[in-house]
C-alpha cells in the first residue's frame, strides 16, 4: 500500500503541489490525469524522490519518510521500493536489452548474474522482446524501446511501478503494443500509479481515477464514475475538451 | 646553415633518433596519467560545484590554459626549486625529466578536466535519473551508467589532447631533456645537417600522431558501438574497421621501412 500525506512542493515561489494526499491499495491501478501543468508528473516524481518534495510523508509498504528530514540513507531505501517508466523511455544506451534489465537484479538487488540473466530473459519474453536481447537501445523502434523499460521496471519486483506517460513519445501506431502490455502486467496484480493522456486505457484498466489540476486533486472516483457522472466543474470541462477522441471506433 | 643538403642523411638519422622515442613517449605516457588524475580531481569539484574549490579549480584552469607551455616548463623548472627552497626542500637534484612530466601533466589536466566536464555535462539527465530510481546510488550511477557514456563523448577530444601533446614534448629540449627533438638538435649541430635532421624528426611525428590518432578512433568506434542504428549500419560499420585497420598496419610498415633504411 502507498501512502501519500500533505505532499507540497514548490519550485521557487511556484507551488506545484498543495498538500496532496493520496492511497494506493496493493493491486491496484491507479491513473492520474490533468491538464498540463497540473502537477500530476511532478507528484509521481515524488514518489521515488526524483524530485524532492517541500513537505509531507510518503509510505510505501512498511516503509515510511518524512520529507523534511529525509537522509540520503532514506531516500535511497525509499527508491528501493519502487520503479519507474518514463516517457523517454531513458534505457541506459551503452548497454543492450538484457543489460538494462540486468542491472538493477545485478547491481541493486545483487543477484548472482547467471539468475539475473534467467530472470529478465524470462521478462523480456514476457514483453515480446525474446529475439532482441542482444540489442541496443538505437536499434529498437520507441514501442520496442518502452516494452524494454517496463521488463526493465519488473524485474526489481518492486511495490509499485510509476508511469510517467509511458506512451506520449511514441509513434501512434505503437502506442498499442505499449498499453497492451501495460494490460498485461496490470492484470497480473502489479500496483501502479500512471500518469497518462490516454482516455480509453485510463477507463478500461484503471481501478481509481484522480484528477488533477493547479497542484491540488480535484476529483478522484472510479473510472465510471468519474467519467461518467464528473461531480466537479473543473472536471466536465477537462473530459469534455478530450472525450470526442473517444467517440471515434476504428 | 650548415653544409650542403644531403637526402642520404635523412635516413641515416631514422635510427638515432628513433633511440630516443623511448623517451618521448615516456613523457607523454607519464603526463597523461598525471593528467588524468588531475583532470579528474578538477573536474569534480567543478561538476558538483562545491564552493571553494570550484573556484580553486577554474584558476588553476586559466592558467594553465591562459600561459604558453614554454613559459609554464621554464617556471617549473626554474621557479619551483626557488620556491621550496624557502621552506627547506631541496629538490634541485631531481632529475629534469621529473620537471618535464610534471608540467606536462599539470599543463593536460588542465584541458583534461574540462573535457571530463563537459562529457560529463552532456550524458542525457534522464539516464542518471533511470540510475537513480531503480535505486542505485550516486556513486554506483556515475562509475556504471554516467562514466562509461561520457567517456566515449570524450575520446574525440582526447585524441586531439593526446597528439597536441606528443608534439608539444618536443618543447623538452629546452630544458635540456634527450627526447627526440633534443636528439635531431644535436645531430643537427654535429654534423651541420640541420634540415635533413629536421625532416627525418617530422617524418617520425607524422607516423607516431598518425599511429595513435588510428588507435585511438578504434578506441572511439569500440565504445560507441552502441550507436548503430541498424543491422546494415553494423555491417557497414565493421568494414570500415577492417578497412581503417588495414589502413593503420600500412601506416606502421611504412614507418618501420623507414627505420629499417
Amino acid at each position: 500500500m502507498i501512502k501519500l500525506t500533505h505532499i507540497s512542493k514548490s519550485f521557487g515561489r511556484h507551488q506545484v503541489l498543495k498538500q496532496i494526499d493520496l492511497t494506493v491499495e496493493k493491486g491496484e491501478v491507479v491513473v492520474i490525469l490533468g491538464p498540463s501543468g497540473s502537477g500530476k508528473t511532478t507528484l509521481l516524481r515524488c514518489v521515488n524522490y526524483l524530485e524532492k518534495p517541500s513537505d509531507g510523508e510518503i509510505a510505501i509498504g512498511d516503509y515510511r519518510l518524512s520529507c523534511k528530514h529525509a537522509s540520503k540513507k532514506d531516500i535511497h531505501q525509499l527508491r528501493q521500493k519502487s520503479a519507474m517508466v518514463f516517457q523517454q523511455y531513458n534505457l541506459f544506451k551503452h548497454k543492450t536489452a538484457l543489460e538494462n534489465v540486468m542491472e538493477g537484479l545485478v547491481v541493486v538487488k545483487k543477484l548472482p548474474k547467471e539468475e539475473a540473466k534467467t530472470r529478465s530473459i524470462a521478462l523480456l519474453e514476457k514483453v515480446g522482446l525474446g529475439s532482441k536481447l542482444d540489442a541496443y537501445p538505437s536499434q529498437l523502434s520507441g514501442g520496442q524501446q518502452q516494452r524494454v523499460g517496463i521488463a526493465r521496471a519488473l524485474a526489481l519486483e518492486p511495490e509499485v511501478i510509476l508511469f510517467d506517460e509511458p506512451t506520449s513519445a511514441l509513434d501512434p501506431e505503437l502506442v498499442g503494443e505499449v498499453l497492451a502490455v501495460i494490460r498485461k502486467i496490470a492484470k497480473e496484480g502489479i500496483t501502479m500509479i500512471v500518469v497518462t493522456h490516454e482516455m480509453g486505457f485510463a477507463r478500461d484498466v484503471a481501478n481509481h481515477v484522480v484528477f488533477m489540476d493547479g497542484g491540488v486533486i480535484v476529483e478522484e472516483g472510479p473510472p465510471a464514475e468519474l467519467f461518467n457522472h464528473p461531480k466537479e466543474e473543473r472536471t466536465k470541462q477537462f473530459l469534455k475538451r478530450i472525450t470526442p477522441e473517444l467517440n471515434y471506433s476504428i | 646553415m650548415g653544409a650542403p643538403f644531403d637526402y642520404t642523411y635523412i635516413f641515416s638519422y631514422f635510427p638515432k633518433l628513433l633511440s630516443t622515442l623511448g623517451i618521448t613517449l615516456l613523457i607523454v605516457a607519464g603526463s597523461l596519467l598525471v593528467g588524468i588524475i588531475i583532470g579528474f580531481l578538477i573536474a569534480l569539484p567543478r561538476l558538483y560545484r562545491i564552493p571553494v574549490l570550484n573556484t580553486l579549480a577554474r584558476v588553476y584552469v586559466s592558467f594553465f590554459r591562459g600561459t604558453p607551455i614554454l613559459i609554464q616548463l621554464f617556471l617549473f623548472y626554474y621557479g619551483l626549486p626557488e620556491i621550496l627552497k624557502l621552506v627547506h626542500i631541496d629538490i634541485s637534484k631531481a632529475p629534469v625529466l621529473v620537471f618535464v612530466i610534471l608540467t606536462y601533466g599539470l599543463h593536460t589536466g588542465a584541458f583534461m578536466s574540462e573535457t571530463i566536464r563537459a562529457s560529463v555535462t552532456a550524458v542525457d539527465r534522464g539516464q542518471v535519473e533511470a540510475a537513480y530510481a531503480m535505486g542505485m546510488k550516486g556513486h554506483q550511477a556515475f562509475t556504471r551508467i554516467v562514466l562509461p557514456q561520457a567517456l566515449a563523448i570524450a575520446v574525440p577530444v582526447f585524441s586531439n589532447l593526446v597528439i597536441a601533446l606528443l608534439k608539444d614534448t618536443s618543447l623538452a629540449f629546452t630544458l635540456g631533456v634527450m627526447e627526440m627533438t633534443g636528439k635531431a638538435e644535436t645531430l643537427g649541430a654535429l654534423t651541420q645537417h640541420f634540415v635533413e635532421a629536421y625532416i627525418s624528426l617530422a617524418l617520425i611525428y607524422l607516423v607516431v600522431s598518425f599511429t595513435l590518432e588510428k588507435l585511438l578512433l578504434m578506441a572511439e568506434r569500440r565504445l560507441l558501438r552502441h550507436e548503430q542504428p541498424d543491422s546494415t549500419g553494423n555491417r557497414r560499420f565493421r568494414l570500415q574497421r577492417k578497412r581503417g585497420y588495414r589502413r593503420l598496419v600500412a601506416g606502421i610498415e611504412s614507418g618501420k621501412g623507414g627505420a629499417e633504411a
